[in-house]
This record gives C-alpha cells, sequence and structure tokens, in this order.
C-alpha cells in the first residue's frame, strides 16, 4: 500500500494494515512472506526485572507509610498530662517522649496567656518556662506569686522526672527575680478546684515520700536554717494535708541562702527558696514532710 | 552530551510524525549498514540483501520502541537489529535445504528461473499493478481528507482477532445500510452511535480503531474495486444482525 524506507504498510486479505520490512516492494505489488514488524517495537517491553523492582518499591513505600504514620500519630497521641495554675490554667499534652502536643487553656486567663503561643516541637521544661514568663509580662505571676504544676502521668517514673525537671527549671528561671510559691502535685485533683483553691495545697506537703515514715507533725518547721528557701509543698493529690500555708515559713526571699534539706531524695536541688516540693518525692529533713504513696 | 540529547530528539519527533521518521532512517543509513556489516560480516549490498531491510526495519521498531530508561538510542538501536537479524537468520535457515530459484543450474550456469517455464502475464500484471497503485492512491488522497495516513491505519488496526472480527461486523453493517457510508462521505465524520447501534459493536471498541474503520468505509463505498477484490476474504462468514 506505502513504501517508507524502513518499512512499507501491506494491506492482507483479512483486512489487517500491517508494518512489514521493506524488501523492495512496490506499491501496489502483492507480496508474500513479509517479515512484520514486531509489536514489542512500539510497547516497551515490561521486564520480570522491573516488576520485581515495582514490587520492592511498593513494598518499602508501604512500610515507609505505616512507620511514618505509628510514628506520627505515637508523635500525637498525649502520654502525659500537665497542669500549670498561675492563675490562668493551662493544660499541658505531652508525648511519650515528653514534648508538648497540645496546650488548652482552662480558664479565660489560661487562653489569653496561650494567645499566639506555638508550642510545637518544645518540651515541658521549655513550655512551662516560657509561660511563666508570658504570665510574667501579662501580669499574671508577681512577687508572692503562686505556681501549681499538677503532673497526670500513669507512671510514677515518670512523674519524678516532670517533677524534678519543672522544679529545676522554675527554680533556674525565677532565681534573684521574685519570689514565688512552686507546688509541684501529682495527679489532677488539686488543680481541678481551681485556682482560687489552690492555698489549700501550698506550702503544706503531705505527699508520700518512699523513705520517711509518714510523720505529719504540724508544729515542725521544714526549714531549720535562719534563713529558710525551700518552702515545701507538694500535696499529693490534692490531699489537704491539714498544715496552714504559714506553718513553713512559705516563702524566704534570699534564694542564696536556700539549705540543703537534708534527706532529700534530690539531693541539694531544692535550694532556691521559692520552691515546694509536693509530691512522693521529697522529703525535707525535718522529717514533719510525709507523703504518703497511695494518695497519688 | 548535547549530540546524545539531539538524537533523543530527533527520536522524539521521528515517533510522532512519520516524514520524520523517514528522515531520520535516511540520515542515519551508515549507521544501519554498519551494524548489519557486523552481522554479515561484509558490506550489505543495497537493494539486493534483505539483511538491509530488516535492520532498516528493526531501526524503526527502536524508533517506536525507545525511552529514555533504555539508555543510548544507537545503543538501544544496535541491540535490536543485531536481534532481529539473528532471529532472520534462524528463520532462513530453515529454507536452506530449497533451492534458490535465482541458482546456477545446468551447464551454462543460467538462473535455475531462466530456465523455467513461464507462464506469467507480464504486460497484465503490469497494468493491474499499474491500476492498482493508482487505487491506492486515490484513497490515500481521500483518507488524507479526513485526516488518515496509512500509517495511522497501520498503527490503528486491530491486533486481537477478536476485535478485527468486531470491525468486520460494524463494516457489514454498514454496507447493508449504504446511507451510512454516504453519511460519512457526505459528513466526513464517522457516523459512530448508528454504526455501534446497528451493528451491536461496542462503541468504545469503534472509537479506538476510528482510523481504520474510516479506511474500510471509504474502500467500501465505490471506486476501489481492486483493493475490494483483495479484502473479499474480509467479510467471509460474517453475521449482521
Amino acid at each position: 500500500m506505502e513504501c517508507h524506507p524502513g518499512y512499507a504498510i501491506l494491506l492482507d486479505e483479512e483486512g489487517r494494515f500491517l508494518k512489514a520490512a521493506n524488501l523492495r516492494y512496490e506499491v501496489g505489488q502483492t507480496v508474500c512472506d513479509p517479515v512484520l514488524m514486531r509489536d514489542g517495537g512500539t510497547r516497551p517491553r515490561k521486564s520480570p526485572v522491573r516488576w520485581v523492582w515495582r514490587a520492592v518499591a511498593a513494598v518499602a513505600a508501604c512500610c515507609l507509610l505505616f512507620f511514618g504514620v505509628s510514628s506520627y500519630l505515637a508523635y500525637r497521641t498525649p502520654y502525659t498530662a500537665i497542669y500549670l495554675t498561675i492563675n490562668p490554667q493551662v493544660r499541658m499534652d505531652l508525648n511519650r517522649e515528653g514534648l508538648v502536643v497540645e496546650l488548652e487553656g482552662l480558664n479565660a486567663d489560661g487562653t489569653r496567656l496561650l494567645e499566639g503561643y506555638d508550642c510545637g516541637g518544645k518540651d515541658s521544661v521549655t513550655v512551662t518556662g516560657e509561660l511563666v514568663e508570658r504570665a510574667i509580662a501579662l501580669g499574671f505571676l508577681s512577687e508572692g506569686g503562686f505556681i501549681s504544676c499538677a503532673i497526670d502521668a500513669p507512671e510514677e517514673a515518670l512523674f519524678r522526672q516532670y517533677g524534678m525537671a519543672l522544679r529545676d527549671a522554675l527554680t533556674d528561671r525565677l532565681d534573684g527575680r521574685m519570689t514565688v510559691q512552686v507546688e509541684i502535685v501529682a495527679g489532677r485533683d488539686a488543680v481541678q478546684e481551681g485556682p482560687d483553691e489552690t492555698p489549700q495545697v501550698s506550702p503544706t506537703a503531705a505527699s508520700p515520700t518512699p523513705t520517711a515514715a509518714p510523720t505529719a507533725a504540724p508544729t515542725a518547721a521544714p526549714t531549720p536554717s535562719p534563713t529558710p528557701t525551700a518552702i515545701p509543698s507538694a500535696a499529693g493529690g490534692g490531699q489537704t494535708p491539714g498544715y496552714e500555708a504559714g506553718d513553713y515559713g512559705a516563702t524566704i526571699d534570699p534564694p542564696a541562702a536556700s539549705p540543703t534539706v537534708a534527706g532529700s531524695d534530690y539531693g541539694s536541688a531544692y535550694g532556691s527558696g521559692y520552691s515546694a516540693y509536693g509530691s512522693d518525692y521529697s522529703s525535707y529533713g525535718d522529717g514533719s514532710t510525709d507523703y504518703d504513696p497511695d494518695h497519688r | 552530551m548535547n549530540e546524545g540529547h539531539d538524537i533523543i530528539q530527533q527520536v522524539c519527533a521521528a515517533k510522532k510524525d512519520m516524514r520524520a521518521a523517514d528522515d531520520f532512517i535516511s540520515a542515519y543509513m551508515p549507521f544501519i549498514k554498519a551494524e548489519t556489516a557486523k552481522f554479515l560480516k561484509r558490506p550489505p549490498i543495497e537493494g539486493r540483501d534483505d539483511e538491509l531491510s530488516i535492520a532498516m526495519l528493526s531501526f524503526y521498531e527502536a524508533i517506536r520502541g525507545y525511552a529514555r530508561e533504555r539508555g543510548g538510542f544507537l545503543r538501544y538501536a544496535s541491540i535490536l537489529i543485531r536481534s532481529r537479524l539473528i532471529d532472520y537468520h534462524r528463520q532462513e535457515r530453515r529454507h536452506s535445504d530449497v533451492l534458490s530459484i535465482h541458482a546456477p543450474a545446468g551447464e551454462e550456469a543460467l538462473p535455475l528461473e531462466d530456465t523455467l517455464a513461464d507462464r506469467r502475464d507480464h504486460s497484465g500484471e503490469l497494468v493491474e499493478r499499474e491500476a492498482t497503485r493508482e487505487e491506492i492512491r486515490a484513497l490515500t488522497r481521500q483518507m488524507a481528507e479526513f485526516g488518515v495516513s496509512l500509517g495511522d491505519v497501520a498503527d490503528n488496526c486491530p491486533r486481537q482477532q477478536r476485535t478485527l472480527e468486531a470491525c468486520r461486523r460494524a463494516l457489514q453493517y454498514a454496507r447493508v445500510h449504504p446511507e451510512l457510508l454516504e453519511e460519512l462521505l457526505r459528513t466526513k465524520r464517522l457516523p459512530m452511535a448508528r454504526l455501534a447501534g446497528g451493528s451491536g459493536v461496542e462503541r468504545k471498541t469503534l472509537e479506538r480503531h476510528r482510523s481504520y474503520m474510516i479506511a474500510l468505509l471509504l474502500i467500501y463505498t465505490n471506486g476501489y474495486d481492486i483493493i475490494r477484490g483483495h479484502l473479499k476474504q474480509v467479510l467471509k462468514g460474517t453475521v449482521v444482525r
């Protein structure tokens, strides 16, 4: 039917138009036994090796997707919650890695405190520090103020870890700037009662100490030094300890003079003078601060 | 690097345009001859060695089948030419015990074909070939009015027997209903809906082989007696609803 340098177009008796090698054909000629062009020439063949690679790539993509989704879900899943109460009340949801995945203001001031704040990729210590700074800037926290951190952790070890980290961070951050009471308690109950009721848990400690026997002596002062600084607070789980705030000399001005609390599980970490630590891991060597682990 | 890029561009152009493919093949004739010579272990003689024609067809196949992930085009074409020539050589070996009609025979060493009685009417054949050629030219011209070339039809031709039969059913329906052929000539468009509805062939099948259907229907309009005679078997045994 048509001749080209590379091929000829033939019409067979069944009505098929075919391309074949042009073996010196002429238009109009009837030919026998032509060498037909192969379809493989027009369509790339799919080799088995390519299929194997595709299968491997597909499996790898599935695995990546699976692990990616799992990691993301693990990242987003709250594992621990910290309720920060100044007057603004804020809930921090932490994942297993200790990173803050969500922040929520629990009252109007809390919402105001969080306005425009991004917690993405930050840990609880950083976020707490920054929120305290914001609280100071917004006038929520001032001299003689009160900070409560209620840690709702599924494991005691985690509670201890976060408690120590928060205590140290707040101590360092506020050291020499102002005197505030810091309370670290386990569980959420203490906070749920609202910020107005926080004094009930402030300076006193009725939280559990694994090492000390429960010898809550209301008269015992926890700070034996003349310039006591550490104000232990930490009511375990919001139990009313039965102590008055002033019993322990709630706030002591010179942080430098803070005594090292004997018998403390955390060594000399209680030195700031405006930190009071509740919970079951603090004991203040006076023997009057006793914690019952069951109160968590 | 640039040279390789140019070749790829030329190949891409040749894939889409028949004329560009012809030009590309002509431009690379030395390469094709060299590849054939490697196989034959002697320079091929144009117009005599079938291997050269096979190599040219393989080069065209390489143009059609080339993709960037296959590497350099010339290397790909070289592999294709070589494998195709090997296949051709194996195929031809089956007939190695058959005596060639061009082989010298007898005491005077004349070609065998010269010693055989020839009952063919050469002049009649020439006349018939010229008439066929004229018909093909007319058909090509008429197809061009529909925007279809013989190359398009060859590319668009059904490969599977079932599809081929479906197209035949549609053709047979159009033959029985000549108004469809008239409509085709008048509107220059394939009456797809009526053809599909009447013949019972899926519209999608007809659309997929539109160029092929146009060529077949044109052949069955008027004036293509020789081609129609060649296609007699097409409609043999085709039942129309």
